[in-house]
């Protein structure tokens, strides 16, 4: 597994483990001293150092000029970054809540992610667009989306989700080194924030060293015969809980985490159901028209003989209840993830 | 002499936010795992008083021997949150 990589053969380096979020300013704060043209926007990202530690310590470090708080107008401030962008520099500019997004939702999907298609290449969109993600904290209906099906829908960006402070640091690097528009989108819950705390899984090993993780190649977390299990975010948490759950009774889950949406590495999910057979997507977005149906579809359409039982766990197609057990009650948990796993057996 | 003296704890008292008046912290974060190495100065853990989080820079270069207050525990100001022995 990826996390597996680093480089401990000195001897000489702190045996350390990151939080997501710390993992994540350290790549933005590599990335920053090495090339002067990548600063950072947002609401709340200078002072505050962001609400969920996205930008934590970086104003001390960089300053006013390029770790900037904005007004609160997310057209404004996202179209700046996609005309600096255009210019030249390499802007993050980021989108507090992704349940924002509709306010400048033009500067988005028409600006950022086509002007290099509507300029004819003559110029380019180097920016990422950085957006907290996910409920799971009682924030309801406008504050607790992922929407992941809803931006990678649309041509013109790439889209990222870290499940891991390993994948997080290096899908970071990645994304500002890219000459072309990343959403990154990073769930809330994962972050390792005091008021809300992670589940064991996201805080691993990272490299001191900058290192990249290519868009497009899924990690498989964990290895199993039996069952592949697709998903990514917060819930290849819950559904390695649910394969552990599981080994117990002798069904051997195996864990695909996609980590970009879009590009999608169809070729490790579909290696997998050729083994397994049987496929099982978990997505926190809304069930309809998303992730679990064009995971599903992109395996069928290749290798529909390999498929002796699929079935997906998703959000009900509802806006999230405020209410904990209603909340509960709607994204899916482990117990459900566990379920469906012994569902899709049951198919053969 | 027994073996212990020669351990360095990790304190909390100078770290305390000056503007809290609540006693009571708990640790949100351990950076370095239990006989893990740790270098002088390299945050190893976080800690909450009153929602301010509080970063606890490792003492001493050497090995994390004990962790006293793991994980979403609480302690009092002044309560040492690990030992380290130095290298």
């Amino acid at each position: 597994m990826a996390q597996q990589e680093k480089d401990d053969a000195s001897g000489q380096q702190a045996d350390r483990s990151l939080t997501m979020s710390r993992a994540m300013v350290e790549a933005i704060a590599h990335e920053m001293r090495d090339n002067n043209e990548v600063f950072y926007m947002g609401e709340d990202v200078a002072d505050y150092g962001g609400i969920f530690d996205s930008t934590e310590g970086l104003l001390e470090e960089f300053g006013r000029d390029r770790i900037m708080d904005v007004p609160i107008s997310e057209t404004a401030y996202i179209g700046a970054a996609v005309g600096a962008a255009q210019e030249g520099m390499r802007p993050i500019a980021e989108l507090m809540f992704v349940d924002f997004f509709g306010v400048a939702m033009d500067q988005i999907y028409n600006q950022m992610a086509k002007n290099t298609y509507m300029s004819g290449g003559s110029v380019n969109v180097p920016m990422v667009l950085t957006a907290a993600v996910g409920g799971t904290y009682n924030d309801a209906a406008q504050h607790s989306q992922t929407l992941y099906g809803t931006f990678a829908h649309l041509p013109g960006m790439k889209l990222v989700v870290p499940s891991t402070a390993y994948d997080a640091k290096g899908l970071m690097h990645n994304a500002i080194r890219d000459d072309d528009p990343v959403v990154y989108m990073f769930h809330k819950r994962l972050m390792g924030i005091g008021w809300l705390p992670a589940p064991d899984g996201p805080k691993t090993a990272v490299p001191d060293e900058d290192y990249t993780i290519p868009f497009g190649s899924a990690d498989v977390k964990r290895e199993g015969a039996d069952v592949t299990v697709v998903t990514l975010g917060l819930h290849v948490h819950r559904a390695l809980e649910a394969a552990e759950n599981l080994a117990d009774d002798g069904i051997d889950v195996e864990v695909v985490d996609v980590r970009t949406l879009v590009p999608l590495d169809t070729e490790t999910i579909r290696d997998s159901v050729a083994k397994t057979g049987h496929l099982v997507v978990v997505d926190e977005d809304y069930r309809s028209y998303g992730v679990t149906g064009e995971i599903i579809a992109s395996v069928a359409e290749a290798g529909l003989d390999d498929l002796k039982g699929v079935e997906r766990v998703a959000l009900p197609d509802v806006p999230i209840p405020y209410a904990r057990p209603m909340e509960d009650e709607v994204i899916p948990g482990t117990d459900d993830i566990t379920e469906a796993i012994r569902a899709v057996r049951g198919r053969e | 002499m027994s073996a212990n003296d020669d351990r360095v704890a990790v304190e909390t008292s100078d770290r305390w936010p000056d503007d809290a008046d609540e006693t009571v912290g708990v640790v949100v974060n351990w950076f370095a795992a239990e006989g893990g190495h740790v270098e002088e100065g390299d945050a190893i853990c976080e800690f909450q008083v009153e929602k301010v989080s509080v970063d606890v820079p490792a003492p001493a270069t050497g090995t994390l021997e004990e962790i006293a207050v793991g994980e979403d525990e609480e302690f009092k100001r002044g309560d040492r949150l690990a030992w380290i022995r130095p290298a």
